[in-house]
């Protein structure tokens, strides 16, 4: 074997060598391609399967449209609305079922194509007809048309005193009929020819490259460029920012550790950190038209059994806000919020009302989306808490189901209390309660079809749908004030029960200006820059 | 019958019920789908939608025909050699695949190279002293690389190499600030050729360094089986009896092993190599994840989450008929080095 022997120390050697070329890893570091500073890197976990408005549905995929894409009207900073390719406000008829928009003069797509009433027309009819989201326009507009070079009309269904924010819908962003000419009625999913301040250069899912558009209308963009990359875990993107391999990363399904380290260390002025309009809400739905919560008690009590505060800084480590409102404070008819705040005392009362805490428990089922990891969380926190503090009334049994199986039962009334969020295409009330009350068919208190059956709460009461439907109708304080009186008579009932709201937030290296986000919670990517 | 033709009626029958193989497959895919819980429509949609929307794309994917009329056109399709739609952004599925397998057998390949070369290494290095340091080391790399949870390894290899030391790249299949080479799908080949042709090496360099840390990972995990099957093997081949009547004629130790120890030692290695390579067609889907690797087994995920159903079936009949192409390889590479198999 002594040969053998000589034969292993060669082994040996051969392992040696192949130990040795781990030092090529320093070597092929070192070549990392050289970076332009002022093309900006930013990251985030969306993963964009198409990039055009009439399929586009991902938070991801309406970032990208926001920086390549214009839309007739935006959200500001402040909230306002403000004309983008409008040249103002619309113009209403005095039946409100006609809409005027000026279209601003002067503006071309990426192809140089110029933009116009023929163009506007031609997206619109296009996103009608083929847009996955098209019922958030086809409910609504019943046709449009070109009333001028620079001028269209849209025909309402019904008076809709929203449609400013509806307009402001970044798939209806307008597309060169010139480019999209073969794809009138069909999806083009890997190019978009539009007006905005970046033309897209390259396109997969997991990366975009944006260039600036020389011909924009507005303002440039202040950086020379930049790459949308999607990577798939959050460890991958956390470990990116921190290595400087990129520059920002946007929040979105990133894991909320990660999230309160980044913030962490914004905090500590390693970064910089942005927030956006909270228009993402979290909440619980309740079966209401089965027992036991079709006992209002029951759900009154459960309202109260919600200490929020704890439960956010114990599920996101602060980084959610609580919300005791269907609709978000931050737009108008989001305050105040009518749901009650956490209160043991008067929710055991309530339990007690109806039976309970006398030596008999409530046995609950709480169903969580077990792909999310913050309902997860949740759930088994409002279990811990309820046991701890009104654990003689009620106990909460947890289960896990992957979140697209979830939703195929919702309607079936599966779910005695589940959690589910909710994000409004445009940032309006009327988005965030119809989707949720809605009733085309009832018999007293209980939906029998429509949103709020198939959100898997079956609740509704008379008259709500025409109030819902009036709402849509109304403008300015009148508005509001039948919003708000909505929203308190819905948590008068509970059907269901908000949790948090969700602020959208980038992270950038502290060599970069402030980031900043627009009124609809997007980056304004444009801005982002190196000084 | 010569054992020529054996082989081939053999070969002959193999491939004659890849077809029927395939056939069931797709179809137990495509039932399967479809009684899974959840609906693609959830999946695009959420769960907010009117009704009427829902009903409206229903119709236009075509979901809303009876389902043995969906089954027809699927088969039809199939037999016409077209997979069909992406529900979620209405590509071709032959796109999709296109764009996704050459990444996951880039990785593959590579990653099985490295395995081998370092499996066969620590697995021979092991045989050269029995039960010394060497071959404690050796069983043990090849049981604990065996046995290291691969999502662990991966997320390490990724602390370390790239965001503590930022030697590497966390993930993604190329720089983002260059453009991906156009040709095959294979970055590595086709930065080779924009290498070779126009002198832009950067290319490579890009490939190489994302491909680096996902596809040694992968090796590494891989390496361990390969050293194992060497070691046991080898050390079997040593103690037979052929090995000892050549030794008792005076051979060197060296001819031994070279000449009659391991070219019987390597055929179990060459089927273990068959059924990973199978195993890796179809993606190595932790790998992939925490790589953000853009390969096949990421996008199944995806499509299955989305309930993207041409995607789903599309991807499981071009990956299943890749593996029965590769079974049958091996097993006729087998025949042809082995002559004692009999058909």
């Amino acid at each position: 074997m002594g040969r053998l022997a000589g034969r292993g120390q060669r082994s040996a050697q051969a392992l040696a060598g192949a130990a040795v070329a781990l030092l090529v890893l320093p070597f092929l570091g070192a070549c990392q391609p050289r970076r332009d500073p002022a093309r900006l890197i930013v990251a985030s976990r969306n993963r964009i399967d198409t990039v055009d408005p009439a399929g586009a549905y991902t938070v991801g995929a309406m970032q990208l449209l926001s920086a390549i894409g214009d839309p007739l009207y935006a959200i500001g900073t402040d909230g306002r609305i403000e004309p983008r390719l409008a040249t103002g406000l619309p113009r209403i008829s005095a039946d409100g079922l006609r809409i005027q928009v000026s279209l601003r003069r002067g503006v071309r797509f990426h192809d140089g194509t110029p933009f116009n009433a023929a163009a506007m027309v031609f997206t619109l009819e296009r996103f009608l007809a083929i847009g996955k989201l098209s019922y958030l326009i086809g409910d609504r507009v019943v046709s449009v048309r070109a009333t001028g070079s620079h001028s269209i009309e849209l025909r309402l269904r019904r008076p809709f005193g929203a449609v400013s924010q509806l307009l402001s819908a970044i798939n209806l962003t307008p597309l060169s009929p010139t480019a999209y000419r073969n794809h009138a009625r069909r999806q083009l999913s890997d190019r978009f020819i539009g007006t905005g301040p970046y033309r897209l250069s390259f396109f997969t899912p997991q990366q975009q490259r944006l260039e600036p558009f020389a011909g924009y209308w507005g303002r440039p963009p202040a950086n020379r460029g930049l790459d949308l990359v999607a990577l798939s875990n959050s460890t991958a993107l956390f470990g990116a920012l921190q290595s400087g391999e990129v520059d920002g990363l946007l929040s979105t399904s990133l894991e909320l550790d990660h999230q309160a380290a980044l913030a962490q260390q914004a905090r500590r002025g390693l970064l910089r950190q942005a927030t956006g309009p909270a228009l993402e809400i979290g909440y619980l739905t309740l079966l209401t038209d089965q027992p036991p919560l079709n006992d209002v008690r029951l759900r009154r009590a459960l309202a109260l059994s919600l200490d929020r505060r704890r439960l956010v800084e114990r599920v996101s480590q602060g980084l959610n806000l609580p919300l005791r409102g269907l609709v978000p404070p931050v737009l108008p008819a989001g305050t105040p919020e009518p749901w009650p705040a956490y209160n043991p005392q008067q929710a055991r009362r309530l339990y007690r009302q109806a039976g309970y805490c006398a030596g008999r428990q409530l046995p609950l089922e709480l169903t969580f989306r077990s792909n999310i990891p913050s309902d997860r969380l949740f759930a088994l926190t409002w279990q811990a808490l309820l046991q701890r503090d009104l654990g003689d009334c009620v106990t909460l049994a947890v289960q896990g189901m992957e979140s697209t199986t979830a939703y195929r039962q919702l309607g079936d009334g599966a779910f005695q209390l589940i959690v589910l969020d909710w994000m409004g295409d445009f940032p309006d009330a009327d988005n965030y309660l119809m989707p949720v009350l809605g009733c085309d068919k009832a018999s007293g208190n209980r939906c029998l079809q429509g949103a709020s059956a198939a959100s898997g709460s079956f609740w509704t009461r008379p008259g709500l749908e025409a109030e819902l439907r009036r709402s849509a109708s109304l403008s300015g304080a009148p508005r509001l004030a039948l919003l708000r009186r909505i929203q308190r008579q819905t948590a008068a009932a509970s059907p269901y029960l908000p949790l948090w709201q969700v602020q959208p937030r980038i992270w950038v290296r502290a060599d970069l200006d402030q980031p900043r986000f627009d009124g609809s919670g997007r980056v304004l990517l444009q801005e982002l820059r190196r000084p | 019958m010569s054992r020529a033709n054996r082989l081939l009626r053999y070969v002959g029958a193999r491939l004659a019920l890849a077809p029927v193989m395939l056939w069931l497959l797709a179809s137990l895919v495509f039932l399967l789908l479809r009684l899974a819980p959840g609906d693609p429509i959830d999946a695009l949609l959420g769960t907010r939608a009117p009704e009427a929307a829902r009903a409206a794309l229903r119709a236009q994917l075509g979901l809303d025909q009876p389902l043995l009329q969906q089954y027809g056109h699927f088969l039809v399709g199939l037999l016409q050699g077209d997979l069909g739609t992406s529900l979620t952004n209405q590509q071709p599925v032959r796109a999709v695949i296109g764009q996704t397998l050459p990444a996951s057998l880039e990785l593959g390949v590579v990653a099985l190279l490295l395995a081998a070369a370092v499996g066969l290494a620590v697995g021979f290095s092991g045989i050269a002293r029995a039960e010394s340091r060497w071959d404690l080391g050796a069983r043990l790399y090849g049981i604990g690389t065996y046995a290291l949870p691969s999502f662990w390894l991966a997320m390490m290899a990724q602390l370390v190499f790239a965001v503590w030391l930022g030697w590497l790249p966390v993930g993604g299949r190329f720089p983002p600030t260059l453009l991906p080479p156009s040709g095959t799908g294979f970055y590595l080949l086709d930065s080779l050729g924009d290498g070779l042709l126009h002198g832009q090496w950067q290319n490579l360099l890009g490939s190489l360094r994302h491909l680096l840390l996902p596809a040694g990972t992968l090796a590494v995990l891989l390496s361990g089986i390969f050293a194992n099957a060497l070691r046991l093997n080898l050390r079997r081949a040593m103690d037979s009896d052929y090995v000892e009547a050549a030794r008792s004629r005076g051979l060197s130790e060296r001819r031994l092993i070279l000449r009659h120890a391991l070219p019987n030692a390597l055929l179990p290695v060459l089927t273990i190599t068959g059924i990973t390579v199978a195993s890796l067609i179809g993606g190595a889907l932790l790998i992939e994840v925490t790589f953000s690797w853009p390969g096949v087994a990421a996008r199944l995920q995806e499509a299955i989450a989305q309930r993207d159903y041409p995607l789903v079936q599309g991807i499981v009949v071009v990956v299943a008929a890749l593996v029965v192409m590769v079974t049958v390889a091996v097993d006729v590479l087998l025949a042809w080095l082995d002559p004692r198999l009999e058909f």
